[in-house]
């Protein structure tokens, strides 16, 4: 397990970090999503030792994370990183050769992984000559030649298309499923929130909510759709604590307090007509990830 | 994985993409072909010197062929004799240049014909023969027995030299010079090669992968000791080339040449080549874009054609001089000054040792301070960075990655 704890990092005035907690656990794909500027890509380096916190530690497996245990996570760094001159295969092998692997090895995982990822026939091509989403998923392939312990990727869907980032959700996912650790950062909320098991909202240096997807939707408001035909403006007048949000057609939104009951809101419904609809509106992960930037959550 | 394989791993990559580059190639083989080249226009048509002459006697003369032969010889010049009974053949010859010279006459009508300018050796020689013959024919005329005369002759000025030039050091010098200007120019070239190298790992970003895998200075000696292998390879291939085409067409003495110096050369070249590739490492890491490289690489290779200055015009002209021998220790210019001492053979092992120990206390010293320079500066991608901040003297400013 990876154990982030209580990191603080300065650059001049600006705090980069700020009392950042939060762990990924085995098999567990862990989503880190904030604005630009938030620190996600500084914590990540941190994580790898790239860039030294000022206070605070990074635990792996219930110890300080140590040059060797580094080295075995697999990285895809926010700014991309390759040989451009340099063919497929022999990038690969040189990063697994990095890692300790032996020459056979070495080539026989690259190999392995490049078709796994559908690259087989362009092993001998040179980096530069692939295009953005095959060099992309070649960037994949350099983290995870050596066989890592635990994944961490900054931006690993940025400019892919929806087909190049189901292929990386998968593999993701595969690596998860061997029980390893996996955290990633995305501005995608919409694949952060179908491909991730937990998230944490970092503002401002800061881990201003985290959970899993159903935990941080259940933090919105009350709200449930309800189609009643029959009924007309006002309906649930009647009904202590329930509010308008919105209303489409015969579908009305409502907005219950938390005390009122929404089998009350249901058979007051029921009484109007057939109710064709009464479902639980939650916030995608988009809309909450916008009440918490503008919320009073933050503090500066 | 110990710090030694991933070296190895490191330094394997920089040196396999490296040689096999065309520009490493090309200009490798035009190297080779203008050096070997040059040799052989030297050996075969500027230096006439090495063939023989075409020399006729004709008539008296030829009673004069064998002891001039023999004095030309003393003076390094082979002569053919080839005897004529006609003057009139003996100078179509030398008009059509087949001869020569073509000499004729006895005593003080002893007469040499060339078709334009005269061989100043054969001139000489023959002036010397014929005189002496006169000389020897007086000598009997007047009951003087010539052999007693001889005697009395055989004795040359003693000279004595107050600053003696020693022809075999002039030339032992000129060699040291070249193993100094041969390192001088691929410490130089080298030297941007891995400056270069490292602002590439920069702009292509890579570095920030290799430095969650590698520690700052493990990445720094590979790329280091790849692109000294690839120098390495470059240099013995056409030292190699010019030296075996030099002994082969008897241009250069290879005796001359020991093999002390041979293994001073080298020892020098790993040595200096290490001690500046750290600091042009240093320097290359402190900016971000290529085209930044000659300006950050300034100072450091000013430092070395100023080591380059002191061996041409300190070193060369007088190797044995206090001056040569404290620059010889300065660490920054041994590389190319030492070879210049030890070619000459004016430095004694001990001083050789301490500048080598000099030297490479030096480097280790680099190694420190140059990984600092490239630890804090290799992940700021944008500007230049500050040396303090380099240094990591100042803590502030953000990096801008």
């Amino acid at each position: 397990m990876l154990e982030l704890s209580h990191l603080t990092k300065r650059f001049g005035s600006l705090e980069a970090l700020h009392d950042l907690s939060f762990d990924v656990r085995p098999g567990e794909i862990f989503g880190f999503v904030g604005a630009n500027g938030a620190g996600k890509t500084t914590t990540m380096r941190v994580v790898l030792g790239v860039l030294e916190a000022d206070s605070g530690s990074v635990i792996w497996d219930g110890s300080p994370i140590t040059f060797a245990a580094r080295r075995r996570i697999g990285y895809i760094p926010e700014d991309r990183g390759l040989y451009p001159k340099m063919t497929v295969i022999a990038q690969l092998e040189y990063f697994a050769r990095l890692h300790g692997v032996v020459r056979k090895a070495a080539h026989a995982a690259s190999i392995a992984l490049l078709e796994r990822l559908g690259l087989a026939d362009r092993a001998k091509s040179q980096l530069q000559s692939l295009s953005h989403g095959n060099q992309q998923r070649v960037q994949l392939a350099a983290a995870l030649v050596f066989s890592p312990d635990l994944l961490v990727l900054d931006e690993p869907f940025a400019g892919l298309d929806p087909v190049a980032v189901d292929a990386m959700t998968d593999v993701l996912r595969a690596e998860a499923d061997a029980g390893k650790p996996v955290v990633l950062s995305s501005h995608q909320l919409d694949i952060v929130e179908r491909v991730c098991d937990r998230v944490g909202i970092i503002n401002h240096g800061q881990m201003v909510a985290s959970g899993t997807v159903a935990e941080l939707t259940e933090r919105g408001p009350l709200r449930f759709w309800v189609d009643v035909p029959g009924a007309g403006a006002g309906w649930y007048d009647g009904v202590p604590g329930v509010t308008l949000v919105e209303q489409d057609g015969s579908r009305w939104l409502l907005q219950l307090a938390d005390d009122a009951g929404e089998q009350a809101v249901l058979q007051k419904a029921l009484t109007l007509g057939p109710v064709h609809e009464f479902r639980r509106e939650r916030p995608a992960l988009t809309q909450l990830f916008r009440d918490v930037m503008s919320g009073t959550a933050v503090d500066e | 994985m110990n710090s030694q394989a991933l070296i190895r791993v490191i330094a394997t990559r920089e040196f396999m993409t490296r040689i096999r580059t065309r520009v490493f190639v090309i200009t490798t083989a035009l190297t080779v072909i203008a050096i070997g080249g040059y040799i052989l226009l030297q050996a075969y048509v500027f230096n006439t010197s090495t063939s023989s002459l075409e020399v006729g006697f004709v008539g008296a003369a030829q009673s004069i062929s064998a002891p001039v032969r023999a004095e030309a010889a003393g003076f390094g010049e082979t002569i053919n004799v080839r005897p004529y009974t006609s003057a009139a053949a003996g100078k179509a010859d030398v008009q059509s240049g087949t001869l020569d010279a073509l000499v004729s006459g006895s005593g003080a009508g002893t007469t040499m014909m060339v078709q334009s300018k005269v061989n100043l050796t054969l001139e000489t020689v023959l002036n010397d023969v014929v005189r002496g013959r006169v000389l020897d024919q007086y000598l009997t005329k007047h009951r003087l027995p010539p052999s007693d005369v001889d005697g009395q002759l055989a004795f040359s000025v003693s000279v004595n030299e107050l600053s003696p030039v020693n022809a075999a050091r002039v030339e032992q010098i000129v060699i040291g010079l070249l193993v100094a200007g041969v390192l001088y120019v691929t410490m130089v070239i080298y030297g941007q090669l891995v400056a270069a190298g490292v602002i590439e790992e920069k702009s292509n970003r890579i570095v920030e992968i290799l430095l969650a895998t590698v520690r700052p200075w493990q990445l720094m000696l590979g790329k280091i000791t790849g692109i000294g292998l690839v120098a390495l390879v470059q240099v013995v291939l056409i030292a190699g080339v010019a030296l075996v085409l030099a002994s082969a067409t008897k241009l250069v003495s290879i005796p001359t040449l020991g093999i002390d110096v041979v293994i001073s050369g080298v020892v020098w070249f790993v040595l200096g080549y290490l001690m500046y590739a750290l600091l042009y490492a240093a320097a290359g890491s402190m900016v971000s874009r290529q085209e930044d490289v000659a300006s950050v690489a300034l100072p450091v290779t000013l430092m070395l054609v100023a080591g380059w200055i002191i061996a041409l015009t300190v070193a060369a002209p007088d190797p044995g001089s206090p001056a040569t021998s404290v620059f010889s220790f300065i660490p920054l210019f041994s590389p190319v000054i030492m070879p210049v001492r030890i070619a000459a053979g004016l430095a004694p092992f001990w001083q050789v040792a301490i500048s080598v120990v000099l030297v490479i206390a030096t480097i280790y010293i680099l190694v420190a301070i140059a990984g600092r320079i490239y630890r804090n500066s290799v992940l700021r991608i944008g500007g230049r960075v500050k040396l303090s901040d380099a240094l990591g003297l100042s803590s502030s400013g953000k990096p801008v990655v």
